[in-house]
């Protein structure tokens, strides 16, 4: 066998190479998930020289059994599905009409490009904030087209549902760049000369994009699916600039977030409970957990059968 | 050749990488060390009269919330203080006040802040409390992150009672509390009372038929600051106080059973928010931010503004000239019923029990309390006072002084809901149409002690 670093003690130099990242992985990453999870049975709240009491299942046990506390956590763990879902489907459509549309050779396809990618690059507050002055219900620019029907709502500040329909708007205009690029980088790598041969076949448009474009296709769909499912489940911080702490549009990312920091309505200056927090975000890794993982096994089995 | 290079590059490259993440051991001080009891280099220890140029350069790093006249005050302050104390340079904060307990508990976890305005410091978990998650502010104390004030002379400038009420805690002093704030109340335009002939409205039918009056002229009756959740609730005290005076013994009374958030009193504050979210209201105001409510309202287009006093500076900086007065929110066809004002302690100042400047921390603080620079700073924000012989002269001041005798502390500076409780057993107005999905104030009172009694069985009440 050869190695691209020789015999001998060189042939251990890659792993040298990874003991950095790893040592910032474990750092970063890997230790304090793991310390979140030790915090998640104990009662920490996170100001030193308070005692960190080991309580056991207890903060699961509030989590997802005790008093209507519980229930208020299910409503966020489907609202989180819902907000996922709407998600990740139209922003992965989204994103492939738009590759596909740039992906021509059109006037200003590279200015179209800068522009749907342009709110990737801008923090979730400024993102926020333009959304919030867009969807302002007194004379805002959306209030100004309702009235125009002679409607009128409070958008952001209405119920529940709609509020969290509105984010779910703004996470796909925020992130929609994303998916869009990389399935232009995936439609780029698609032979020009199998799309010709297609087409000298006699294919159409839609049996060409159906039978070369799509299969072809596969890593970027993979890739694409898996960021936006992981994202749009992990997400929150569009809903505390847009919308704020509100019973009925919690997701369970922002649960998470409200715990830890005394932001909820159950009593002014309130303690912050950064176990209970702790068992919450393990709740949602075990969530991401399940669905990303039967996802890309599917995804994986797809890719195979496609692409061998 | 190329590998054994390469290979001696990345070890002390890696080698370098550790050595920098991994710093000074804190057991193992280097030989030129000062020792363990000294103070830290840059450690300014005052000695009496050396507040000049010559002495040692202190940063005070000082801690507030945003609320426009309060900066404004707070940096005047900070360059007077400054002038006295040539030494010291005043670093201060400004966060969101929704922020302030995060930064707080960050910052003085970190040993990052010297000075710290606090809120809400007021009421323990109290005995009949079980399981309950105590407010920050006692956590913060029982972490001993807070210095002790006890016997600081500046506290003689405070009225006791402010002292004990709102800044004590198993007998020692914490916090210097800053001023009394109402919140039960209503500002109103008196021109557009005037012009539409309507008297101030001391009984719930006639705030019904004051809007009512406005609503036929297309005039909107009320807004607040929704978009940020709790000047909604916070606008509709008036109606929880008329119902319950007594908001010590309502927090009492929820936890023991002996109120209920479903009886029929209960139900009739329900409906009465309904049609203060609903009707009162204007359309869009969920998207005004606390801040900006008092401009929309100085602007003209609102008649009233069911809010807190510190708003009343913010008006007069929208438009110094507007003819505005405050009445408490008449919740009750009583008008015996709506003669009181509920409130809270405002802020006040706390000191890190770390800070490595305790001197300059605390002449901070007794600077601030001298009589002089905390009327200027009672003028500046409209605080009710908390020191002596200091008043309120301003438009506030006269149109608080018939409520001032009955002044009381609001439910919510003494309620802990039960760990278990779910999010709707708060009596908070924003939970109806259009702001969010109740419409039928029965079921919602139904479905606030239900919630309050699943979390008053899950900790054994």
């Amino acid at each position: 066998m050869n190695y691209l670093f020789g015999r001998g003690s060189a042939r251990w130099l890659p792993v040298l190479f990874l003991v950095p990242g790893m040592f910032f992985y474990f750092l970063v990453s890997l230790g304090p998930s793991l310390a979140t999870t030790y915090f998640s049975f104990t009662d920490v709240t996170g100001i030193l020289g308070i005692p960190v009491n080991w309580v056991g299942l207890k903060n699961y046990e509030e989590f997802l059994v005790l008093g209507t506390s519980a229930r208020d956590n299910f409503v966020a763990i489907r609202n989180t599905f819902r907000f996922s879902f709407y998600v990740t489907v139209i922003q992965f459509a989204l994103g492939l009409l738009l590759a596909l549309l740039l992906n021509q050779k059109i006037r200003g396809a590279n200015l179209f490009r800068v522009l749907f990618f342009l709110p990737v690059i801008l923090g979730v507050t400024i993102q926020g904030l333009m959304w919030e002055l867009f969807l302002y219900p007194l004379g805002g620019p959306m209030q100004q087209i309702l009235g125009l029907f002679g409607l009128q709502s409070e958008l952001l500040g209405g119920l529940p549902r709609q509020a969290l329909n509105w984010v779910i708007v703004a996470q796909i205009w925020a992130n929609v760049g994303i998916t869009m690029v990389i399935f232009l980088a995936g439609l780029q790598t698609i032979p020009e000369e199998l799309l010709e041969a297609a087409k000298i076949d006699g294919a159409g448009r839609w049996q060409s994009f159906r039978n070369v474009t799509w299969p072809l296709l596969t890593p970027s769909v993979n890739t694409n699916l898996i960021l936006n499912i992981i994202g749009s489940l992990q997400a929150w911080q569009l809903m505390l600039v847009l919308i704020g702490y509100r019973p009925g549009a919690l997701v369970l990312g922002y649960v998470v977030f409200a715990e830890g920091f005394g932001q909820t309505n159950r009593g002014l200056q309130q303690g912050f409970r950064q176990g209970y927090a702790a068992a919450a975000s393990v709740v949602l890794f075990l969530v991401v957990l399940a669905i990303g993982l039967t996802t890309q096994y599917l995804l994986q089995r797809r890719e195979q059968r496609l692409l061998g | 050749m190329f590998r054994k290079s390469t290979l001696i590059v990345f070890l002390l490259l890696a080698a370098l990488a550790i050595a920098a993440c991994g710093g000074q051991p804190a057991d193992a001080p280097p030989a030129d060390a000062p020792p363990a009891d000294a103070p830290p280099a840059d450690e300014h220890v005052d000695e009496p009269g050396d507040h000049d140029a010559e002495a040692e350069p202190v940063t005070l790093r000082v801690l507030i919330h945003q609320h426009p006249p309060l900066v404004e005050y707070m940096e005047t302050f900070n360059e007077q203080f400054e002038a006295a104390y040539p030494n010291v340079t005043v670093d201060m904060s400004v966060v969101n006040a929704a922020d302030l307990p995060t930064v707080t508990q960050t910052r003085l976890t970190a040993n990052d802040v010297d000075v710290i305005d606090m809120f809400g410091f007021a009421n323990a978990a109290q005995p009949y409390m079980v399981d309950v998650v105590p407010p920050n502010w006692q956590t913060l104390i029982e972490a001993g992150l807070l210095m002790d004030l006890t016997g600081q002379p500046f506290l003689d400038n405070y009225y006791p009672e402010a002292i004990a009420d709102a800044g004590s805690f198993n007998g020692k002093v914490y916090q210097i509390n800053l001023g009394r704030v109402g919140y039960s109340g209503v500002f109103y335009n008196k021109d557009l009372f005037t012009e539409y002939g309507v008297e101030v409205p001391t009984t719930w039918s006639e705030l019904v038929a004051a809007c009512e009056t406005f609503a036929a002229a297309d005039i909107q009756c009320m807004t607040a600051g929704g978009a940020d959740g709790w000047p909604i609730f916070v606008g509709a005290y008036g109606l929880i106080g008329s119902i319950y005076p007594d908001q010590a013994a309502l927090v009492e009374g929820l936890w023991e059973r002996t109120i209920t958030w479903d009886s029929e009193k209960s139900i009739d504050m329900w409906q009465k928010m309904q049609i203060y979210a609903g009707d009162f209201l204007e359309p869009g105001a969920s998207g005004l931010s606390h801040d900006a409510a008092p401009g929309r309202f100085a602007s003209g287009a609102v008649a009233m503004l069911p809010m807190g006093t510190w708003n009343a500076a913010m008006i007069e900086d929208v438009d110094p000239d507007m003819n505005w007065g405050y009445f408490p929110f008449p919740g009750s066809e009583n008008p015996a019923d709506n003669q009181y004002m509920f409130g809270k302690y405002d802020m006040g100042w706390v000191v890190a029990e770390n800070t490595p400047h305790p001197e300059e921390a605390l002449a901070y603080l007794e600077m601030f309390s001298a009589p002089e620079n905390y009327q200027a700073f009672i003028d500046a924000v409209e605080f009710i006072p908390t020191q002596p012989g200091i008043t309120l002269d301003s438009n506030l001041g006269s149109e608080l002084a018939p409520y001032l005798d009955n002044f009381r502390v609001g439910y919510e500076q003494y309620w802990v809901a039960p760990t278990g409780a779910g999010q709707w057993a708060v009596p908070w107005a924003s939970f109806f149409q259009p702001f969010n999905e109740w419409d039928d104030p029965a079921a919602l009172a139904a479905q606030a002690q239900a919630d309050l009694e699943a979390g008053l069985q899950a900790v054994g009440k």
